[in-house]
């Protein structure tokens, strides 16, 4: 089993776990922390996508190299703003926990 | 293969700067709010919203004289190591109907979050002005982009400037609407990234064009293919994915809630069709395309019972929008069936589109008009909205009319879309579909007169706390008589919509 | 004036009253704009020659006007019926701030009744067909009583049930026609080959049927007459339900005889004539009899209109609509009588004696018009079984319309203050004249024939015999059971707690999808679910 096989199965494991506690975690900090796991399982995903694209030279194909960059940045703020969200949620309401919602009370 | 057919999509077009001022201008306001501070904010956006209305017309103008898609090659480096920018007939629309939404609801907008000079800017107006220029760049960006990942950036740009537009208003019940709107809208651009990756892995590109020849039927496609259109199933809010839009887009202030509604979950559709038609052309397979529709089916006789069952205004409005993005979705069986000989030459086609363009001045033209009432009597509840018709005449008018087009009775946008989408299906023999849009037809003028009623009974009027100015309504007005100008359309496959497809396709056959 | 400019002025002066409602000067003098509004529509149907035709530009829908015989007729005939209970409408609002709102709708109605009957495109017809169906419900919901608005509630829901009928009738009539011309011309021609005949048939027949009244699509009439204000009603059960009769006028190929298709609508309109009188005579509102009795002759008419399509013969148009002209003014102008109705002396000789002359026309009375329809339509008939049924419907119509007028003199509580007797008198001389007219229109018969002793006395015994049943009824009636107004309608309250429990239902449905994990799971599910599909191929 090469390296980037293995890798593979790693990054495939990492979105399952993210989706994993994405879906059944009911607290809103763990969600997005699950969401930063998928995100990374698809990151090295990409890693061994880029691998496997070596050629002329090159150790790695540069453009998947791109998009993960890309999409760690996203990730990022992503993160930033979720965060963000959850703070004022805690601030306004206490709570933490995403509830399902009744949708009759949403603002006015 | 004729030799000139490969020109075309390789090169800038001699127009193709303005689809980077599409893109860019919006971007622009965006920084010059942050160089000149905060009260300047709501002139800078106005003067840009402008500006950018005479670029999209300017582009939709170009395609039409030169009947071909405009093209921008970023940085002059060819796919597949550089990006393509490509407006074709069906973005040329679609951006011509952004740009006119987003001006009206910037002009609306102002009654709401417009700043006096002697004012100290709020953050929460602030906020609004900068989130519209960046869902507007978002959403021209989806419009014109020719490679999955840009579009992927855009997709992520378009939902990160939405969500803050839910909970803008701070209480807790839109800020948990507007976690789970982004949680939610995350997990599907995973999914997305996800599709991309293997894609990638299994093509070696990412451009649309040279996607469409390396594509097989296998099943890595097949995976990939569905991974992203279930992520972008959910940001599109498709039954049975809807959780988030009604809190969403019923706790948006109106303006928010009109460009959430008309213009942002339309975004992610766009990128479905493109996905299905332009990049992976000849994957969908009957079974996929009618398990499509059949969520569309389900959406449309949902969204609108619920929508019928709703004792909020705003409410109500939301579920209809859930109820009529279900009729997009008719385009997938029906445009790609064997009658026509391509999907865009069909008349689904044509159809599909015009019930996306209708459907955005309509549901804009719904949320505005929901929003005067609000604004105008302190609530929305449907119940004690009676007779508020004497009040707010223009505002009702344009609720009718607005309605009149969900509803699908001429003249208006959605009574020819739905003609040819009904046309489609008998030609197509997928009767079924005929059913779903009829009974949806029948639910929504349901919903509709259960409003109109109230508000055109014969009570004496309820007292209004604020008097609304009469350009906000007649203004309200004018974009629900868009969708019904749209009715003027003739009843054939339009040619502006098919305008710059082949480029896709021959560009591929190189 | 030529005639293209006479048809587009027929739909544009109503659409330019309306706008005019806009601004306060204008509402002050509704009562004028009332009557005035149709007076082009009149001079259209009178002055024009058969087959004037109007493309509009392509920024006005590109709708296309054409005055045929039957059209031509109808449209005079319910012009007049809209002035004379406009005239009606402006003295009873005078003063009336509710005046300008009531006018809004009475004017949208207006312009779609006669826009259907020039239509000569499907998508115009389908246009003014809405326009009409949808803007009566402020008509019909004016007064705000609970009644009203039940009444409303079921009108629209029916009437929008029926335009999705007809939008589905109307593309699959579209779609079998040579290079898509909407024109109706174009596509009733196409109807001998198209492949989707028979759907589009039946479509059309349920649509249209809904729209006149047959059973079991009549439940709507009785509850709307009886709801809407007189004048209202006098137009709506007058001209806008003719809307319905002319559609199957224009629609129906009588080229190619459809035998099945025409049967179908000779029983319904049979079953519905017998059954319109059977329940309108344990009847007490006066307003609600009339309601039955439209059901019963639009029956009557529908059976008319199936022996022409059985047999393929075109003279079934002309001859249905002729019979329609004659109801349009008799229905309409009885509503305003109801309204202006008193028992002293000057009521009785004013409007009770050309009531009882107007309403036996519709039973028949010799030297009414109502004779010389059903004269003109016995050929079509025949001799058989339909033509017999069609000569007693007769006593049931004389039968249905006697007990009318006993309950009209019996309810005279219900004639209103101020009401002006002149547009009542005005409708019945033009009911009882204009037919003789256009009988020549109609047939080529002459005139004579209909006066001789043999027809007379074909038309008066089964007026003779409705007579004695309606003593018989007078004597007995208390027997016969109180039946709601809308009888089968009355299962409604079933249909409600029914609706209402499936959208409770799915309301439950709705909160558990919308759960986080729920929704989550079905995201991935739908992935799966998907690239199976695709994998099943083309």
């Amino acid at each position: 089993m090469t390296s980037g096989v293995l890798l593979g199965y790693c990054g495939a494991v990492l979105v399952g776990l993210g989706l994993f506690g994405l879906v059944t975690n009911p607290e809103i900090l763990r969600k997005i922390l699950a969401f930063n796991v998928l995100g990374n399982g698809v990151f090295l995903l990409f890693g061994v996508i880029a691998r496997r694209g070596a050629a002329a030279g090159l150790g790695a194909d540069p453009v998947p190299q791109a998009l993960v960059i890309t999409g760690i940045v996203v990730a990022f703020s992503a993160t930033a703003m979720a965060v963000g969200l959850l703070v004022r949620l805690n601030k306004v309401s206490g709570q933490t926990i995403m509830t399902s919602d009744d949708p009759t009370n949403s603002g006015k | 293969m004729a030799p000139d057919a490969i020109v075309l999509s390789d090169a800038t077009t001699a127009d193709g700067y303005l689809l980077v001022l599409a893109i860019i201008f919006p971007v622009i306001g965006i920084l010059l709010t942050l160089a000149f501070g905060g009260r300047y904010v709501e002139r800078i956006a106005l003067v840009l919203l402008l500006a950018g209305l005479v670029v999209a017309i300017a582009i939709f103008a170009a395609v039409l004289r030169d009947d071909q898609s405009l093209v921008y090659i970023v940085g002059n480096w060819k796919p597949p190591l550089g990006i393509a920018l490509r407006a074709d007939g069906v973005s040329a629309a679609m951006m011509l109907t952004i740009a006119v939404i987003i001006c009206a609801i910037g002009l609306y907008a102002r009654g709401e979050f417009g700043q006096s000079q002697a004012t100290v800017p709020t953050r929460a107006s602030y906020a609004f002005w900068v989130l519209l220029l960046a869902i507007w760049s978002g959403l021209n960006a989806m419009a014109v982009g020719a490679d999955l990942f840009n579009l992927y950036v855009a997709l992520e740009l378009l939902t990160f400037a939405a969500v803050p537009l839910v909970c803008l208003k701070g209480y807790e019940e839109t800020i948990k609407a507007a976690l789970r709107y982004m949680l939610f809208a995350l997990l599907g651009s995973v999914l997305y990234l996800l599709g991309i990756a293997l894609i990638y892995g299994a093509y070696g590109t990412l451009d649309i064009a040279l996607l469409s020849d390396r594509v097989r039927p296998e099943p890595i496609a097949w995976i990939a293919a569905a991974l992203m259109t279930a992520g972008l199933l959910a940001k599109t809010a498709l039954f049975p994915l809807h959780l988030w839009l009604p809190p969403a887009h019923a706790g948006a202030p109106p303006p928010g809630s009109a460009v959430l509604s008309a213009l942002v979950v339309k975004g992610s559709f766009i990128l479905i069709v493109r996905l299905w038609f332009d990049a992976m052309p000849g994957l969908l397979s009957f079974a996929a395309a009618q398990l499509l529709a059949a969520l569309g089916a389900g959406a449309i006789l949902f969204g609108s019972v619920l929508a019928l069952r709703q004792a909020r205004l705003k409410l109500l409005i939301a579920y209809s929008t859930i109820a009529q993005i279900g009729y997009l979705f008719f385009i997938f069986p029906l445009a790609s069936g064997d009658s026509a000989s391509t999907p865009w030459s069909s008349i689904a086609w044509t159809g599909g589109w015009l019930q996306l363009f209708s459907h955005a001045f309509a549901k804009a033209a719904m949320f505005m008009a929901a929003g005067l009432i609000a604004e105008a009597v302190g609530h929305d509840q449907i119940a004690d909205l009676r007779g508020i018709g004497r009040a707010l005449p223009v505002t009702i008018f344009a609720f009718g009319l607005a309605g009149l087009s969900l509803m699908g009775v001429p003249p208006s946008g959605g009574f020819v879309a739905k003609w040819m989408l009904l046309s489609a299906t008998v030609m197509e023999g997928q009767w079924w579909w005929a059913v779903v849009m009829l009974v949806g037809g029948l639910l929504a003028g349901g919903y509709v007169f259960m409003v109109l009623g109230k508000a055109l009974s014969s009570t004496t009027p309820p007292v209004l706390r604020v008097s609304i100015p009469r350009h906000s309504e007649v203004l309200v007005l004018a974009v629900a008589l868009c969708a019904v100008l749209l009715g003027l359309v003739p009843l054939q496959p339009s040619e502006f919509l098919t305008i710059g497809r082949p480029d896709i396709h021959t560009t591929a056959l190189q | 004036m030529n005639a293209e400019m006479l048809l587009v002025l027929t739909l544009a002066l109503p659409l330019v009253t309306l706008a005019g409602c806009l601004s306060r000067q204008f509402r002050r003098h509704v009562a004028v704009l009332l009557v005035v509004a149709p007076l082009p529509a009149l001079a259209t149907a009178c002055l024009l020659a058969d087959g004037s035709t109007v493309v509009l530009p392509p920024a006005l829908l590109g709708l296309t006007l054409v005055l045929d015989r039957p059209g031509a007729m109808l449209l005079g005939a319910a012009a007049l019926l809209w002035i004379t209970a406009g005239a009606y409408a402006g003295r009873r609002f005078r003063g009336n701030p509710d005046g300008a709102r009531f006018a809004v709708w009475w004017l949208m109605t207006l312009t779609g009744n006669l826009g259907a009957f020039l239509a000569a495109d499907m998508v115009g017809f389908y246009l003014f067909f809405t326009l009409a169906s949808l803007a009566a419900y402020g008509l019909v919901v004016f007064d705000g009583s609970p009644e009203a608005k039940r009444a409303a509630a079921i009108y629209v829901g029916l009437a929008v049930f029926g335009e999705a009928l007809l939008l589905m009738a109307f593309v699959l009539m579209a779609t079998a026609t040579p290079d898509s011309s909407l024109l109706i011309g174009d596509a009733v021609a196409s109807f001998a080959t198209s492949p989707w005949r028979d759907y589009a048939m039946a479509f059309l027949i349920l649509a249209f049927g809904l729209k006149i009244g047959l059973f079991p699509f009549h439940v709507w009439m009785p509850l709307t007459y009886s709801a809407a204000p007189i004048p209202a009603a006098a137009v709506l059960s007058g001209s806008a339900v003719k809307v319905g009769v002319i559609g199957l006028i224009r629609f129906l190929p009588f080229e190619v005889p459809m035998h099945n298709w025409g049967e179908v609508l000779v029983i319904a309109g049979l079953f519905s004539t017998f059954y319109g009188v059977a329940i309108g005579i344990t009847q007490a509102n006066p307003k609600t009899v009339l309601a039955y009795s439209s059901v019963s002759q639009m029956g009557l008419l529908a059976a008319v209109l199936g022996m022409g399509l059985s047999a393929g013969e075109k003279s079934a148009a002309l001859v249905a609509a002729f019979s329609a002209t004659f109801h349009v003014l008799v229905k309409g102008g009885l509503f305003l009588a109801i309204g202006v109705a008193t028992p002293t002396k000057r009521g009785v000789w004013l409007v009770f004696v050309p009531a009882v002359v107007l309403a036996l026309g519709l039973g028949g009375l010799p030297l009414t018009g109502g004779a010389l329809a059903k004269l003109a339509s016995k050929p079509l008939m025949g001799q058989g079984i339909v033509g017999v049924l069609a000569t007693l419907s007769a006593i049931g119509s004389t039968l249905l319309m006697l007990h009318f007028l006993r309950r009209m003199w019996s309810s005279t509580t219900q004639s209103e203050a101020r009401a002006s007797l002149l547009p009542w008198l005005a409708t019945a001389l033009v009911a009882i004249v204009l037919p003789w007219i256009l009988y020549s229109v109609v047939t080529d018969e002459p005139l004579r024939d209909a006066m001789l002793p043999k027809e007379i006395w074909e038309a008066l015994w089964p007026v003779l015999l409705g007579s004695l049943a309606s003593l018989a009824l007078w004597r007995w009636g208390r027997l016969l059971p109180r039946l709601p107004a809308g009888d089968v309608i009355a299962a409604d309250k079933g249909l409600v707690r029914l609706a209402d429990a499936s959208g409770a239902a799915m309301e439950k449905i709705d909160r558990y999808l919308r759960e986080w994990p729920v929704a989550t799971a079905l995201l991935v599910g739908l992935a799966t679910l998907l690239s199976v599909s695709a994998s099943l191929g083309r």
